[in-house]
């Protein structure tokens, strides 16, 4: 019988500014750079990764939203020119990604017997959205571990918090019996930032990084509390306070990945490897890792 | 006044993908009716406005003379392939752009290939300009705007429009009540999922008709919020903004449910 597992999840956002700053063959804007801090992090969990070597990357992004249940990219090999439809003058990516369409497959009927709606994106022309996009390019941007893209339910949103949560919760254990089931060792992708009020007008240099800074104090405070308690391993105490994040902070967690990736692992009470926290027009992005096969090997992480 | 027409339409995309279904077939003919007034109206440019174009950095107008191609839906993919095929009358929306700046409302120009156009512009392009006879100027819904600034975008539009010697059209599009259904349906039995909601909607289509516009507006907050509206009903503000506000009364060609949400092809009287 197979035996998969979860190797790490990431904390990894996906703001489009950071693949412009990088300026990848792939992007056809050019910068003269910007937000150095979070690409450097990137760097970091991209040493990680290439360490941890899994068969696949599954990402969960708020950018492809759904209303009618969980959807997951079914289409084996999806590829075009990916313009962000809010940031285009930074963002117009040509992009070409494998899916592993039978761990897809997978998930969605381990979703659907939890009760969830689960669906499977079966049409080639899909536009493949440009949160999952730039997560899996600052991760890997040699696009050659195959993936599986999990759409993010709008019932945080439609219903209340905590009841979309519960929803993210149910469908990061199916991921997780699904990934065992399938045999595959996986690498979890939250494709989220923290704090997430920002500017509502663009620099006419948008990587003027003098103009760069946290939205307000609060959002900052409220990011530094919830870190430092992700660095500890402090997770009931970050679930326990997740709400009054979101509320308050307007915490892009709220559509649903974090909680999704910590499901799939189990929650972990383990302290989380922050690679680097950084601004993007005032929202609050902290590229993490929490590394599970460390975590087999380390006298510390048990302790916690 | 070179105001030529105006309507407020819904923008999802399964009246336009699935025109047989029987409980969206009052939406499509309501539709074919709504394009047949514009018709008749033979604007130079059509003002539309559609929720699902979303901004939230500055307010983006489409500025490229000639955007196609083909576009699927995030949710109704398996419904089939939305392909359009827009004109853009770039000199009005750049002096809109231009316009916008100088009143303190930032904005840009959008001009890149494959710039992904939203479903509810396509549906609401498709249905009432099939053939692309009149080119649009197209804005966006930054989501930081609120209705007031909405309709100061729409005013400044038409305006703009008016500086030119253009007889506009106006589009809104959006939907109405927001309640869906959340567990897969027989589409053949769609209908309104909130009988409340259904309620407001007709409530509020009442008033359109009559030529309440005070009742209306009064009344846009509170309904938003108890049925859940598309964005706060900013579309109408669009309508509102870009004609005066002062419409006599409405024509409903149109109405019913989208997967349970209400929606509306509505014209206005001038």
């Amino acid at each position: 019988m197979a035996n998969g597992e979860i190797l790490a999840g990431f904390l990894a956002p996906h703001p489009p500014h950071l693949v412009y700053g990088e300026n990848p063959p792939q992007n056809e804007p050019e910068s003269e750079g910007g937000w150095e801090p979070l690409r450097w992090a990137y760097e970091h969990a991209r040493e990680s990764l290439d360490r941890l070597k899994p068969d696949v990357l599954l990402v969960h992004s708020p950018h492809w939203m759904t209303q009618l249940g969980h959807h997951f990219l079914g289409v084996p090999k999806l590829s075009g020119k990916s313009v962000d439809p809010i940031f285009p003058n930074l963002f117009r990516y040509s992009f070409g990604l494998d899916v592993d369409v039978e761990l897809a497959e997978a998930c969605c009927e381990k979703a659907k017997a939890k009760g969830l709606v689960a669906k499977m994106m079966r049409n080639p022309k899909f536009r493949v959205d440009y949160g999952t996009i730039t997560t899996l390019h600052m991760i890997r941007p040699q696009w050659d571990i195959p993936v599986v893209g999990i759409s993010a339910n709008n019932s945080p949103y439609y219903l209340t918090t905590k009841e979309g949560l519960q929803e993210m919760d149910l469908l990061g254990k199916a991921t997780h019996e699904a990934i065992k089931q399938t045999g595959r060792r996986a690498v979890l992708l939250a494709s989220n930032t923290l704090s997430h009020l920002h500017f509502s007008e663009e620099p006419a240099l948008p990587e003027d990084m003098s103009r760069e800074h946290p939205f307000s104090h609060e959002g900052y405070r409220w990011d530094m509390r919830f870190i430092e308690l992700l660095r500890q391993g402090k997770m009931d105490e970050a679930f326990e306070i997740l709400p009054q994040f979101i509320d308050e902070a307007h915490a892009e967690v709220k559509s649903g990945a974090f909680t999704w990736m910590f499901a799939a692992m189990g929650y972990p009470k383990m302290a989380g490897k922050l690679h680097g926290y950084g601004t993007v027009i005032g929202t609050g992005n902290a590229v993490m890792e929490w590394n599970l096969q460390e975590a087999l090997t380390s006298p510390a992480q048990a302790a916690l | 006044m070179t105001l030529a027409a105006a309507f407020l339409v819904a923008g999802s995309p399964l009246p336009y993908l699935r025109k047989g279904n029987p409980p969206w077939a009052q939406l499509t003919a309501g539709y074919k009716a709504a394009a047949r007034s514009l018709a008749a109206a033979r604007p130079d440019v059509i003002l539309l406005y559609s929720t699902q174009w979303i901004a939230v950095l500055d307010e983006l107008w489409q500025t490229r003379q000639r955007v196609s191609g083909v576009h699927v839906d995030e949710n109704w993919y398996e419904y089939g392939d939305l392909s359009y095929d827009l004109k853009i009358d770039t000199a009005l929306a750049e002096a809109c752009v231009a316009k916008a700046n100088v009143l303190g409302i930032q904005s840009k120009g959008v001009d890149y290939d494959a710039f992904p156009i939203d479903t509810g512009t396509i549906v609401a392009n498709g249905f009432l300009n099939p053939d692309g006879a009149f080119p649009l100027v197209l804005a966006a819904n930054n989501v930081y705007h609120d209705f007031e600034a909405t309709r100061r975008i729409a005013s400044l539009a038409a305006e703009t429009a008016e500086m030119q010697g253009k007889r506009y059209a106006v589009v809104g599009v959006g939907g109405l009540s927001g309640t869906i259904f959340r567990d897969e349906i027989n589409i053949a039995e769609d209908r309104l999922a909130s009988s409340e909601d259904d309620k407001w909607n007709r409530r509020i289509l009442d008033l359109m008709e009559k030529g309440e516009t005070r009742q209306v507006e009064d009344l846009c907050s509170e309904y938003a919020g108890a049925a859940k509206v598309d964005m706060g009903f900013k579309h109408l503000a669009w309508v509102l903004g870009a004609t005066g506000g002062q419409y006599k009364g409405a024509r409903i060609h149109g109405y019913g449910p989208t997967y349970g949400a209400g929606a509306a092809v509505i014209e206005f009287k001038f």
